[in-house]
Formats: C-alpha cells, structure tokens, sequence
C-alpha cells in the first residue's frame, strides 16, 4: 500500500483524469445535495416548527392542509380524548404579498399562518392585523414595520419581527392570529372560506405513546379525522416527496457514474501495469497487498475530490446571492455525500480485483522484458 | 466479437440498461409534466387571463368582478369565458382521492379541445375525465362524488392528458364547479372564477390580446394557452431536474464505451501490431474498431428499447408512461454518435501503433 501511495506522489500526473472526473462528480453532488435540503427544509419549515406530536385534519382530506376542515365540535372530541394535553387550531392560505416599493408585478409568496399554540422560534399570535414574517422574504423587501398587501382583495397585515426557518411549500410564511388568518383566507379565498371557530387542522401535544393517541382521536371522532404524525404530515406537502424521490435518483445516478469511472479508470491503470504488478509479484509481494494498493489509490483520489467538492459547496453557500435558488448547505450532507463517494470509489476499484489476482508473476516479467 | 462473447455481452447489457434507463426517465418527464399542465396545454380557450397574485397558478387566481369588467372592455377581444377550478376530495371506485375539477362557462373558451370517447357535457352533474383515470373509478359511466358534501359528477366523456397537478381532473360546466365548491365547503361563499378563457376578435393575433390585456391592469396576468403551460409553476424546475439527469447520463455513456475499447484496443495492442507489420492498413483496423461500436452500441440501443416498450404502457404512481417514438429515435441516434464519437481514443492508439516493434517483439503501445 505504501508504494501505491508513493506512485501516487511520484506520479500523479497519471490520476489526473480520475481526479478531475470525480472532482466534478463531487461537486454535483454536494450542489445536487444542497438543492434538496433547501428545497426540502423551505418546503417542510413551517410543520416541522410545530410544538406539537401529532397533526389532525379532516378524514377526507387527505392530509392536505387546503381541504380539511375541523369544526369545534370535532376539537372538542378531540380535546376530551386521554393522553392529550394542548391543542391549537392552525389554518394557512397561500397568496401573493404586493412589498412596499416593489414594481406592480412584482409579487412575493407568501404562506400566511393563523395560529394558536406558539411553533418553536415563533412569539404568541399577535394583534388583529399583525403578522410575524419569516426572514426568507427579506430577499423580496420586506422589512419590519412595513405594510403587506395580500391576495387579489389587498388585504393589509403589518410586520412586527421576523422568525427564522419556517417556511411552507416554498414561500415565506406570515404567522397571524386566527382572526387575521380567517379575515384574509375569506376576502381571497370566498371558495374556500372558514366560518368562526373553524381551523384546517389541530396541533396536539399528548404524554403518551403519539401513535395510540392518534387512533384514539380517529376513534373518539367516529373517523372524522385522520391523524398523523408531525412528520407525516411535513411529508405531506405538496411536491415533498416528489422532489425528495427526484433528486434521490439523480443522486443514485451520479454516485454509480462516479463507481463506473473509477472502475474503468482503475481497470485501464491495472491493464498498464500487468507487467509491474508480475515483477512485484515475482518478489513476494501479494496478490491482497496488490490489490489493497488499488483501493487506497482510489480513496485518496476520492477523497481529494470530496474535498474539493467540500470547498465548492462551502464557497457556493457563502457567495451565491440571497434567494437565488433555494440552497442549504448542511454539515450532515457534506458527510454523506464524501462517504458516499468514497464508497462508490472503493466499489469501483473493486471490479479489478480479478485482473489482479489472475496477474501471473512468469509470464508479465516475460511481457515487460 | 464473437470469440469474447461475454466481454462484448457485459457492454452490450451496460448499454442497454443505460438505455432503458434514459427512455423510462424521459417518459416519466414528459408524463411528469403532462400530468402536471396537461389540462391547460389541452383546453380549447386561445388565450388565459390570471389574477397576477396567481403566479400563473390556476387555482390560486381569483378574477373579481371589476378585473372580469376591465378585460371584455379590451380592443381585440373576442368572447370571454369564466373557468373555475378547485382540487376536491372525492370518493371515486370506493376510495377517497384527491381530483381536479375545472368548471368551464363555454366551449371553445375552457373545455378540453378534444374527447376520445363519449360526449361533452349538457347539463349539471356531468363531466369528461382523463382516459388513463378510468381504472381509478373515472371511466364512461361513472359517478364520482365531491366529499364531504357526496355531491355527484357522472362521467360522460373522456380526453387525453388533460389532467393537472398530477392528480385526476374532470372538466365539467361552470355550475357543477360551483356546486361542488359548495359541496366541498359548506362555508364557501359564491365563488369567484378562477380565470377567464379569451378568445381574440376576428383579425387579432392571440399574442396581440395577450399584450393589450396586460396594459390594461397590473392586476392581470394574460398569457397564450402554450405560455400559460410551459410557464405554469413548476415546470422548469422539473424540465431542468431532469435535465441534468440527461447531462450526467450524456457523460457516463462515452465514458463507458470509450474506456471499454480503451481496454480492449490495449489488450489487443500485440495482436494489432502483428496485422500491421504483416501489412494491415490503419484505416482497415480502424474501421473494424468503429463496426464494433456501432455494433455493440446498436444492439445495446434495440435491447434497451425492447425493454422499456412493455414499460411504456403502465402508469408510475398517477403519472402515464408513453411511447414516444420520435424521442426513442432521436435518444439512438444521440447515443450511437457519443458512442462513436467515444471511440476515438481508440482509434488514435490504432493509428500509432509502429509495425516495426513487432520485429522486436514489442507491440504494447
């Protein structure tokens, strides 16, 4: 191994190709990997925010926050049934904000929140008419203080503060008291609107197993409802698992790219070097130490990539303008992403294996004579 | 070939898989974005009018009765249509599903602009569904029924990709939306449309409706049926998704080839350099590398075609496969010209093999 690692330095000119091939593959992943989190994290911000174990939306919804509706006398089933401990009406309309400032055309989405029970980083509902905004659409203009114009009606909610990583299905979030929230939803959405006391969905809190207490709120409301997890529900989001599926694959497709090229890069290198490998051989060196060799010259190659690709991707998330597209570099991802490269590396190395072992010590000499 | 059977078989199955792989993923993007806009690309009206606060979304836009008022008073109109449209849980072949319905106030101005089976409807109640719904409780015949409110739509028609935001859609008329706005909502309010279906004067382009209308009010967002489906939300993120899935594909396909005749023109590198000291021309056994590409690549192409055809007929999740034969064709031609193009690396190593270091003995290159 030592001397592979050697003809790595002596040499490296030679696995220039591979190492500039899985640097770009590298790259991909990291910016591929770095679109998914965004896309995700800015999709899924506002359920994952919940103070809350489970979500509870009307039966025939289907998880969707826009066709469910929950009357107060299905919350009060709701509350009664054992082991739940708060519950919070939450709704959401999805319209477009008019910034002071900004062209007539020129609109930023908006999710606006009506809300009860406080999400994680967000105040207590505010007064009629306020809103708390999340901190994505100051790339739009907003600005505390400022006066947003909402939906075709133009109905007017002010900024008091802004709150951190909550957005829903792609668009910045508004976080509103109910009042504000059911006023809005019914001037722009007259299709969709809410009478008094009404919400999409209930956020619950419970002290007991989540999934045992979700049957039981199924159960207590005769099947009204359909009770799910917070997570379930986060998934749930339009185009969540679309994306996540997409970019999985594209994801897949690359890291077996990256294997398929060290493979044959690594198969090239071992048919050049048949007749180094026969002295080798001849001198005692093992077929295991040979091939251990191979391997530990594609990791360094892959991990140099995965460097690199690192640089890249920090370089990108510090440079690339607010807003430009929805990228997030997370330490977790750079994790994965070099591991998996590396995996991918060692597999491909693998395929020479063969041509290692069937190297036989005579007849390379007599070739390389 | 013939002798190295399984060697030439492996590339000829990477080939083929890589092939399959690209014709099943661009039918899932086409399907994709059918699903997806299919209903706006199909329906009948030349020209759309939004709410601007939509961002080209149809069921976000609300068109109230003043900005309805300021677009039939815009020179160069021709007929003007209200179309509404809502996603509704509904009970259809038993179970409970989510489904688009699109209610239309007029034909030629919303509707969809053709029907494979049945007949448009002609009263409430009734509607045209897409034909690859019809195993999901859609078919001719059919009653679907909007929840919680259980009001009824019967199937009476049926088009093709027409659906929208991948999920099953009726078209129907303008009052059975509205009836099953009600239905699904029993707080909802008369609903406003959603859009407007435009169909320009005699002697004026759509193109022409389209710019005036959008002098008229900032509040409105006009767009041709063609612009109103390709920059419908959404669509470019999933074009230029799939995009770089084709671009990764276009860099591993030569890849794989060029290093495999890489591979094999070194092993031969004796074999080839004896041919040419007993006189072999270099465009002779550069031709014979390039019949091997273009053999091994072929047959990789038609394997992977013959693979994908059976494919083409099922749905993934609620997206149709199709065969597009035009696309198919296109895709081998692309790959047999990388795959020869690939080669050329091999082709240079033939080209500078010595037939002198064959009297010596050498022959590595």
């Amino acid at each position: 191994m030592r001397l592979a690692l050697r003809e790595m330095r002596r040499r490296p000119g030679q696995f220039m190709t591979a190492a500039v091939l899985l640097t770009l593959i590298s790259m991909l992943l990291m910016l591929l990997g770095g679109l998914l989190d965004g896309l995700i994290l800015r999709s899924t911000g506002a359920i994952r925010a919940q103070r809350a174990d489970l979500v509870v939306f009307s039966a025939t919804a289907e998880k969707s926050f826009l066709r469910s509706r929950v009357t107060p006398e299905t919350r009060a089933q709701v509350e009664a049934v054992p082991g739940v401990t708060s519950v919070g009406g939450i709704g959401v309309t999805q319209l477009g904000a008019r910034v002071p400032g900004n062209g007539p055309r020129d609109l930023a989405d908006i999710a606006l929140f009506g809300y009860q029970q406080a999400p994680n980083g967000v105040p207590a509902p505010p007064a009629d008419g306020e809103v708390w905004a999340d901190s994505i659409l100051k790339d739009n203009g907003v600005k505390q203080g400022q006066t947003l114009l909402l939906g075709p009606e133009r109905s007017p909610v002010k900024v008091v503060g802004f709150v951190d990583d909550v957005s829903y299905s792609g668009a910045g979030s508004l976080w509103g008291n109910p009042a504000t929230w059911r006023d809005v939803q019914n001037a722009n959405r007259p299709a969709s609107s809410v009478a008094p006391g009404v919400f999409q969905a209930l956020v619950v809190r419970t002290d007991r197993s989540p999934s045992s207490v979700a049957d039981a709120i199924d159960r207590a409301t005769n099947g009204a409802t359909g009770t799910v997890s917070r997570n379930t529900a986060s998934d749930a989001i339009g185009g969540v698992k679309q994306q996540r599926s997409v970019f999985n694959q594209i994801i897949g497709v690359t890291l077996v790219i990256a294997a398929v090229v060290v493979a044959l890069f690594f198969a090239l290198l071992t048919v050049e070097r048949v007749g180094l490998y026969g002295v080798l051989k001849a001198i005692g060196a093992r077929s295991r130490s040979l091939f251990a060799g191979v391997v530990a010259q594609a990791a360094v190659v892959a991990l140099t990539a995965a460097a690199v690709g690192t640089i890249f991707a920090v370089l990108l998330d510090v440079f690339l303008p607010p807003g430009a597209i929805p990228y997030q570099l997370l330490p977790s991802r750079v994790v994965i992403s070099a591991v998996a490269l590396l995996l991918a590396a060692v597999v491909g190395s693998s395929f020479s294996l063969r041509r290692v072992l069937r190297v036989d010590p005579a007849s390379a000499i007599g070739r390389a004579s | 070939m013939l002798r190295a059977k399984v060697r030439f078989g492996l590339l000829i199955g990477a080939i083929a898989l890589l092939v399959f792989l690209i014709l099943f993923q661009q039918a899932l993007r086409d399907g994709l974005i059918t699903s997806f806009i299919g209903a706006i690309e199909h329906q009948d009206a030349p020209v759309l009018v939004f709410s601007t606060d939509a961002r080209r979304n149809l069921q976000s836009s609300t068109i109230t009765p003043e900005l309805e008022a300021q677009v039939r008073a815009v020179d160069g109109v021709g007929e003007v249509g209200r179309i509404g449209q809502g996603t509704y849980s509904v009970t259809a072949g038993g179970s409970i599903t989510g489904a688009a319905v699109i209610g239309y106030e007029k034909r030629g101005l919303g509707a969809p602009e053709s029907l494979t089976a049945g007949r448009y409807p002609t009263a409430d109640g009734e509607g045209i569904a897409n034909v690859t719904d019809a195993s999901a409780g859609f078919d001719l015949g059919d009653v679907v029924k909007v929840q919680p409110g259980g009001y009824e739509i019967r199937i009476v028609g049926q088009s093709e990709d027409t659906n929208l935001q991948a999920s099953p859609t009726i078209f129907t008329k303008y009052g059975t939306w509205e009836q099953a706005v009600q239905a699904a909502n029993p707080d909802a309010q008369t609903p406003l449309p959603n859009a407007l279906g435009v169909r320009p004067a005699p002697g004026v382009t759509a193109q022409q409706v389209v710019t005036r209308i959008n002098a008229a009010d900032n509040a409105l967002e006009a767009l041709t049926r063609a612009d109103a489906a390709t920059k419908a939300p959404g669509v470019a993120q999933v074009s230029s998704s799939f995009l770089v899935i084709f671009f990764l594909y276009a860099l591993v396909i030569p890849l794989v080839i060029g290093l495999f005749f890489l591979i094999i023109t070194l092993q031969k590198a004796r074999s080839l350099t004896v041919l040419r000291a007993i006189g072999a021309r270099s465009s002779t056994l550069v031709r014979g590398l390039l019949a091997q590409v273009l053999v091994v690549v072929g047959l990789g192409v038609a394997i992977g075609t013959l693979l994908f055809l059976p494919l083409s007929f099922q749905r993934v999740g609620s997206i149709p496969l199709s065969f597009d034969a035009a696309a198919v064709g296109a895709w081998a031609i692309g790959i047999l010209a990388l795959g020869v193009l690939s080669s050329w690396f091999s082709a240079r190593r033939v080209l500078r093999i010595e037939p002198a270091s064959a009297l010596s003995g050498g022959g590595s290159t």
